[in-house]
């Protein structure tokens, strides 16, 4: 009796260990990867979240921030930017920058794809390596790291693929053990900006770059009211009221006709239509917009309300 | 070049839209503003707010425009150079253009039917561009025209005005209106004429003869003789009469003629001294002023049945009167209150208010054909000026001020103010405009001294 018991007991332990050293190994290589960075929390406004800048979470706070951006193009959001500040602490992998000199907006982008061969991507992007001494080690060590880049970047971007299908309940596939155990950090996709910069700062990866800011606004305004030479002292002031929608290129020129929004019939509306018109094509360009700022002012509306100045 | 006759009628045309070639660039336009209309209805991206920026503050100043000789041959060429110098003297004497010196000119307009150059109007500034050309449509004589908005590289608008070729001033006044509006908002005032007293001789032995022009001083012609002395003329709603006081055998008696025949007849059978008419704005009736005693009272004659309806009736002066636009009010002065100062009373009689109440004293009110100003000659520390108030007495404002300006009438459009200035001495007076906001004064050119002036309705 006394023995059975034992035996009972042996055996059920047994079981236990075996489930908790299971447990322990399994979680241990395959942690969660919600949340695994401890961030100092602050309350923020949804105004205050949306402005943020486009950033790293691990980066430093800069006093004049910019969004990140590899090369010249239409900026699009990056899934990582944190990798950016990863990626950046590494001298030796460079990223490849398509510095063209002038921006050509209307240059037709393919979209990048998640799901693209990644050996391409793994040698698009060659490492260049720190000069060495020993060209012949060197040279070696080049090899090894473009394989290791090619194996890394094939199993990792597998593994990504899959761990944003399930993000949340991450899967243990023992054939990726490897490429789990890799703590490099993946291969990126070149993000897009307006200005060429490599130097991430504080912010959210979803953010959205930051607002125009107030002098941008006032010294547009400034140059419409130098400019806009409305019809003065007709008889029905109101009548002069126009909103006018207006999209520009990143030339800072007017991108297509000025949409007037509102109507009227009236020569005194339609004196009024020409002269703000013939005020937003004699502003242009508007040189004093940021183009790290071009998502927010590639369209805008501006209403020109005379009432206030033929008053008295 | 013969002179107008007045009387031939301006047929107005439209004047069917350039040709716009189909470039590159309008297809990308169209294609652009389709992908726009799609975009809108499927949006790809969160709706973001659009930035939203209030301009509430412009910089009024004169328009730069450019009005390049019109396109013509033979013996149209004098047309096609006069055509747009008159336009051009029009639109600058409003004070709210600056037509451009020609030399500056870069493209030469041979096709009106094309696209101008916009770049090479951009380069000299200009902010429109008026182009022209002289057509001949089996023998009869036009003008067409077309308004170009040069800095957006847009088409406004363009007519076609057929006429007899000896009114190509008013053709070129008419074109000038248009633009004008187009540009202003407001309807224009070239296309109209004044009436004033012309006076020559030495001072004490004035000769004052009713005369007639356009109102860039052109086109003058006579309408009485000289032999009897005139006053404060006016024209009728219509354009085609004139109302005015004569002094026959040294007594003033109101009188009517026709522009046209010349013909004349008296205002009602009045007994004694009738002054200071003024034509109701449906042209059917004329106020005017009827001295009795040693009071004057205000009195409607009305032209067709002659019937006569007293309008006051107090112990004063009550003289210069004037309709509202709308034909509803009176205004007019009168020294009831001890001295001059501008009244206002319903046009079918009644209490009358005043509206005056600054220093000094108020005299010959005039009613804005727009309705929402009285200008009036202000008399205060022996200075005649000219200045404008709102018909509720509110906002008085000083045009121009000297030793005498009086007289005021308004252009049709209310936008400008003439009236006549005596520097004393041995000279004699001129005719002035000066614009409703007191800027832009400027002297009409007249052969000799003129006085009371009236500005016409426009014609077309």
């Amino acid at each position: 009796m006394k023995l059975k018991i034992r035996s009972e007991f042996v055996i059920s332990a047994a079981a236990h260990a075996a489930l908790l050293i299971w447990c322990a190994l399994t979680f241990s290589i395959a942690p969660l990867t919600a949340s695994t960075d401890s961030l100092p929390v602050d309350i923020i406004s949804d105004k205050q979240f949306n402005d943020l800048m486009a950033g790293a979470r691990s980066a430093p706070k800069a006093e004049t921030a910019k969004p990140p951006a590899d090369r010249i193009d239409e900026p699009k959001p990056t899934q990582s930017l944190d990798a950016i500040a990863a990626v950046a602490d590494k001298p030796e992998v460079k990223p490849i920058p398509k510095q063209t000199a002038e921006a050509k907006p209307s240059e037709p982008k393919p979209e990048p794809k998640p799901e693209a061969k990644p050996e391409k991507a793994a040698a698009k992007s060659e490492p260049k390596p720190e000069p060495q001494p020993d060209p012949i080690a060197e040279a070696i060590k080049k090899d090894i790291r473009k394989q290791e880049a090619r194996r890394a970047a094939e199993a990792k971007a597998k593994a990504k693929a899959e761990a944003e299908a399930a993000k949340k309940q991450p899967a243990f596939d023992p054939d990726k053990i490897a490429a789990l155990l890799d703590k490099r950090k993946p291969q990126r996709q070149p993000v897009a900006g307006e200005q060429i910069n490599q130097e991430p700062a504080l912010g959210a990866p979803t953010g959205r770059a930051a607002t125009l800011s107030i002098t941008e606004i006032e010294a547009l305004r400034q140059r419409l009211m130098q400019l806009w030479n409305p019809p003065a002292g007709v008889a029905n002031p109101q009548d002069l009221l126009v909103k006018v929608r207006i999209r520009l290129g990143r030339d800072r020129k007017l991108a297509g006709q000025p949409q007037v929004l509102n109507s009227g019939s009236s020569s005194a509306f339609e004196a009024a239509r020409q002269s703000a018109i013939r005020a937003l094509y004699e502003g242009q360009p508007y040189d004093m917009l940021r183009p790290e700022n071009y998502e927010l002012w590639k369209e805008m509306d501006i209403t020109f309300d005379p009432r206030d100045m033929m008053r008295g | 070049m013969k002179r107008d006759t007045g009387r031939n009628p301006m047929i107005e045309r439209p004047l069917p839209p350039p040709q716009t070639p189909l470039t590159r660039r309008t297809l990308l336009q169209g294609t652009a503003a389709l992908g726009f209309g799609l975009g809108a209805g499927f949006p790809l991206r969160p709706a973001s707010a659009t930035v939203q920026i209030d301009i509430t503050q412009g910089n009024i100043k004169p328009l730069p425009i450019a009005i390049p000789t019109f396109i013509g041959s033979g013996s149209d060429i004098e047309y096609a150079r006069n055509i747009p110098q008159v336009i051009a003297d029009d639109l600058r004497s409003s004070g709210l253009f600056i037509p451009i010196d020609p030399a500056a000119y870069i493209e030469k307009i041979s096709d009106l039917d094309a696209i101008p150059r916009f770049a090479d109007w951009r380069a000299i500034n200009a902010a429109a561009l008026v182009a022209g050309r002289i057509t001949r449509d089996r023998g009869s004589f036009g003008v067409d025209f077309r308004l170009w908005n040069v800095p957006a590289s847009g088409y406004i608008d363009g007519r076609r005005y057929l006429g007899a070729p000896e009114n190509w001033r008013r053709i070129a006044h008419i074109v000038a209106d248009f633009v004008y509006e187009k540009l202003t908002g407001e309807k224009g005032y070239f296309d109209s004429r004044i009436a004033f007293v012309e006076e020559t001789g030495p001072k004490e032995r004035r000769i004052k003869r009713l005369a007639i022009m356009d109102q860039d001083g052109a086109n003058l012609h006579y309408l009485t003789r000289g032999d009897e002395s005139v006053l404060t003329p006016r024209f009728s709603p219509s354009g085609r009469e004139i109302v005015y006081t004569s002094f026959v055998q040294q007594q003033p008696r109101v009188m009517i003629m026709n522009i046209e025949t010349r013909q004349r007849e008296a205002v009602g059978n009045f007994p004694g001294t009738t002054f200071a008419p003024r034509f109701s704005p449906d042209g059917n009736r004329v106020i005017m002023s009827w001295q009795q005693g040693a009071n004057t009272h205000i009195f409607v004659v009305d032209l067709r049945s002659k019937a006569i309806t007293q309008l006051t009736n107090t112990p004063a002066i009550d003289t210069a009167p004037c309709y509202s636009p709308d034909g509803t009010q009176i205004c007019f002065e009168s020294d009831r209150g001890g001295s001059q100062q501008i009244y206002v009373m319903p046009a079918n009689g009644g209490p009358a208010q005043r509206i005056s109440f600054g220093e000094g004293r108020y005299a010959t009110p005039v009613w804005s054909p727009r309705g929402d100003a009285i200008a009036f000659t202000k008399i205060q520390g022996g200075k005649f000026s000219i200045g404008i108030m709102r018909p509720d007495g509110s906002g008085e404002r000083i045009l121009t001020e000297g030793f005498h300006n009086e007289g005021p009438t308004f252009s049709p459009n209310g936008r400008v103010v003439m009236f006549f200035r005596d520097p004393g001495g041995n000279s004699g007076p001129s005719l002035y405009t000066v614009d409703f906001t007191g800027r832009n004064e400027r002297r009409v050119q007249t052969p000799a001294y003129a006085s009371d002036p009236a500005w016409s309705p426009l014609r077309s």
